[in-house]
């Protein structure tokens, strides 16, 4: 059975105060009562002196009728059930209960026990051995006061009759009082603290209750739907971490882990991904392959005996034609997995422009897309494998078809040559501390290239941050933020080695730099203060502005959606539903990558994209390549 | 009667063999075909034929190994080699070892006896001498 801890908590509480609340009532009740009947006895022994005194003149002088008057009238009193008086025989000679005069009684009996328990009268008894507490033949409780009347001269001197010299104790008076009010008082009494008991173990386990409800049960609850929802694999939950108290903490330390969590699952599912494509697309190329071969062979084999018989040859170039189609994706598939260098030559980016737009003309028509050039004719020849890029300018011909849609509209292709400065373009691609630990995150990608990880400390607080790998650009990602003009240090994330420069300092405020180390381009350097974006790469400024030949293609289509920005260059990433394999424009990033060059998006929902290539324009030797080299040039 | 052959087709896999085979005897060539390396290299095919066609993915010696050793055997054999993946380490060895065309799967039929008839045009008189 499962218990809950606000019911536990509760029953023991309850328990605790109940036993304390139990314990102090028994003795409030046990001290009440004895003082009660301590005042009660004082009462009941001055009523015995009272009595002994005003008919100690009726005794002596043997006045039976006046005595026997008293003791009715004083009997008759509120609160005195009985008064007495018997004589050392313990015959009863006086009481204000008639009907028991002249009976004697026992040496056991309740009245007589305080002087014959031991077998023998005791001479002088105080006034607690003096005082009983006894019920009435009707149940009633009694107190009792027993009053010895002791011999002395006038008694036994006096002319009356002879009490003789030698007794001590005449007789006794005995006062009976009832303890009626009395119990009634201390009976009222244990009323009320039960009821305050009651009250007490009630308000207790209340605020408990409300107290573990709000500051356990909600909190666990929340912790108990939250680890559920994980566990059903929705990383993105968090729960409430407002709370000041310790549960706050745990809150907040569980929500961290998820989000560490999910970073690390989305991370490995982008490598697996990027795994699981290359496996698949060699399997599924050597599978495929063959039997397409066969098929192919013997349909293009067919189609060329059967041109005399236009139906069968009509349906035969369907089968060529849809094979062919499966080659071009299994081809895809291998392209993406492949990314084999490029073969570079001498290439008219014009030529090749005009070639991809020939091949997808047919669909642009289709499509009622407009198509139009502008292209530079003083574009000198780049350095490129013209099969491959001519790939890129189709993918990106068809991607803006695409955003165009059915309704047709507007597609614009651009060339030209541009001179582009290392400042905003340049690619940091290999990124070391001084020693030596390769500080590159490829599962972390800014504009499509690994960001830098290195570790931020200000006034204690760490954070890892990935810097922008484009020179100049500052589209940093850091896992909390930092107050704008605060100075922080920067350190490598696995060996701890400091990254600042003591000698340097910035150019724009004035304060301390960090570095990270290129392979052969020197060193990077960032300002250390937050919210001051100076960066400076000494090497690549010396190399001043790169002539790149631009290819620029633009649509008036709906536009990306900002949240898409970030994932465009990813592999199986598409927004074309089930028309697409997402692989369009990672092939496209790869190529470009291949080639040394960049590639940037400009969008505006609803208002149509823009898809900027830049290619280097240079002998192809002196292209860094895309595998080791660094300091390629673009706007990625 | 002693057969002759013009192309010694080493693939192991039938359908692609048939098919090259009906294609190039249609054009009235005698073709050999072996579904490994070392049946290709007993087969009496390689004594006197004019080209081989060698896939790369083969049971045991790969298509590279046989490039290699047909090399040894027929130093002026042209070879076209297939395959339906290229890797850098294939683009290596053909270029160490040399070959006359590649042929990347799958092909149609115009590319296979484009291809075919470009290697025998360009080594043709040697293919002749070869025939007695």
């Amino acid at each position: 059975m499962r218990l809950r801890i606000g019911v536990l908590s509760i029953v023991g509480v309850a328990a605790v105060t109940a036993a304390v609340i139990g314990g102090m009532s028994v003795l409030i009740v046990r001290a009440h009562r004895a003082a009660l009947l301590a005042q009660l006895s004082r009462g009941a022994d001055q009523l015995c002196e009272t009595i002994a005194g005003s008919t100690y003149y009726d005794m002596l002088e043997n006045h039976r009728e006046r005595l026997h008057r008293q003791i009715l009238t004083i009997g008759r009193q509120p609160g005195i059930e009985r008064v007495r008086l018997f004589n050392a025989t313990g015959t009863i000679r006086f009481s204000s209960d008639e009907a028991e005069i002249g009976r004697a009684l026992d040496k056991k009996a309740e009245a007589c026990d305080a002087c014959h328990a031991a077998g023998q009268p005791l001479q002088r008894l105080s006034r607690g051995q003096r005082t009983r507490i006894f019920r009435a033949a009707d149940g009633r409780r009694m107190l009792g006061m027993i009053r010895p009347i002791h011999n002395e001269v006038r008694c036994w001197s006096a002319p009356c009759h002879v009490h003789p010299r030698g007794e001590s104790v005449l007789g006794v008076l005995d006062v009976n009082l009832s303890l009626a009010e009395a119990d009634r008082q201390i009976a009222g009494d244990q009323r009320q603290l039960l009821l305050l008991a009651v009250i007490a173990i009630a308000a207790s386990s209340l605020l408990l209750w409300w107290m573990s409800r709000r500051l356990i049960l909600r909190p666990v609850e929340a912790l108990i739907a939250g680890t559920r929802k994980v566990a059903e694999g929705d990383l993105h939950t968090t729960i409430p971490a407002g709370a000041r108290h310790e549960f706050g903490d745990v809150a907040r330390a569980f929500n961290d882990m998820i989000r560490r969590l999910g970073e690390a699952q989305r991370q490995l599912t982008q490598a697996d991904k990027l795994a699981s494509v290359g496996r698949l697309a060699a399997g599924v190329a050597h599978e495929i392959n063959n039997p397409l071969t066969g098929v192919l062979t013997y349909a293009s084999f067919l189609h060329k005996r059967t041109r005399d018989q236009p139906e069968i040859a009509r349906d035969l170039e369907v089968i060529v034609r849809e094979t062919k189609r499966c080659r071009d994706i299994v081809r895809g598939l291998l392209d993406f997995a492949r990314q084999t260098p490029p073969q570079r030559q001498a290439t008219d980016l014009n030529a090749v422009v005009r070639r991809a737009v020939a091949v997808v003309m047919n669909q642009l028509v289709i499509d009622r897309v407009a198509l139009s050039f502008e292209l530079a004719a003083d574009l000198r020849p780049v350095p490129a494998d013209a099969n491959q890029i001519q790939q890129v300018i189709m993918n990106l011909i068809l991607n803006a078809a695409d955003a165009v849609g059915k309704e047709g509209g507007t597609i614009r292709v651009r060339t030209r040559e541009v001179a582009v400065p290392p400042h905003g373009h340049a690619v940091i691609r290999v990124a070391r501390c001084p020693k030596g630990c390769d500080l590159l995150d490829p599962s972390v990608r800014i504009g499509g290239h690994p960001g830098i990880r290195i570790s931020r400390k200000h006034d204690d607080q760490d954070a890892v941050v990935h810097l922008d790998p484009v020179y100049g650009r500052v589209n940093h990602r850091a896992s909390a933020p930092a107050p704008q003009g605060v100075l922080a240090t920067h350190a490598c994330p696995q060996c701890g080695a400091g990254l600042e420069v003591p000698d340097h300092s910035c150019g724009a405020c004035g304060g301390p730099v960090f570095a990270v180390l290129t392979e052969n381009k020197g060193r990077v350097e960032w300002c250390s203060r937050q919210g001051c974006h100076r960066s400076r790469w000494a090497a690549m400024d010396a190399c001043g502005p790169q002539s790149m030949a631009e290819l620029a293609v633009e649509d008036t289509g709906h536009g990306i959606a900002e949240e898409d920005l970030d994932h465009l260059f990813e592999p199986f990433f598409t927004t074309k539903g089930h028309r697409g394999m997402g692989l369009g424009l990672a092939v496209t990033w790869g190529i470009v990558e291949g080639h040394g060059g960049s590639i940037e998006v400009q969008t505006q929902l609803g208002g149509g994209t823009r898809f900027t290539v830049r290619l280097p324009v240079a002998p192809a030797a002196a292209v860094p390549d895309a595998a080791g080299g660094e300091g390629a040039r673009g706007a990625a | 009667m002693s057969e002759r052959w013009d192309v010694l087709v080493v693939d192991d896999e039938p359908v692609v063999c048939e098919a090259i085979r009906m294609v190039l005897e249609h054009d009235g060539l005698e073709v050999a075909c072996v579904a490994d390396a070392r049946t290709a290299l007993a087969h009496p095919a390689l004594a006197d034929c004019r080209l081989a066609m060698v896939d790369v993915m083969l049971p045991g010696p790969s298509g590279l190994d046989l490039l290699h050793l047909l090399r040894r055997r027929r130093p002026d054999l042209p070879i076209v080699l297939m395959t339906g993946y290229a890797t850098p380490a294939i683009a290596g060895s053909v270029r160490e070892a040399g070959v006359a065309a590649f042929l990347a799967k799958p092909f149609d039929e115009s590319e296979l006896v484009e291809q075919v008839h470009r290697v025998l045009e360009t080594t043709g008189v040697d293919g002749e001498e070869k025939r007695p």
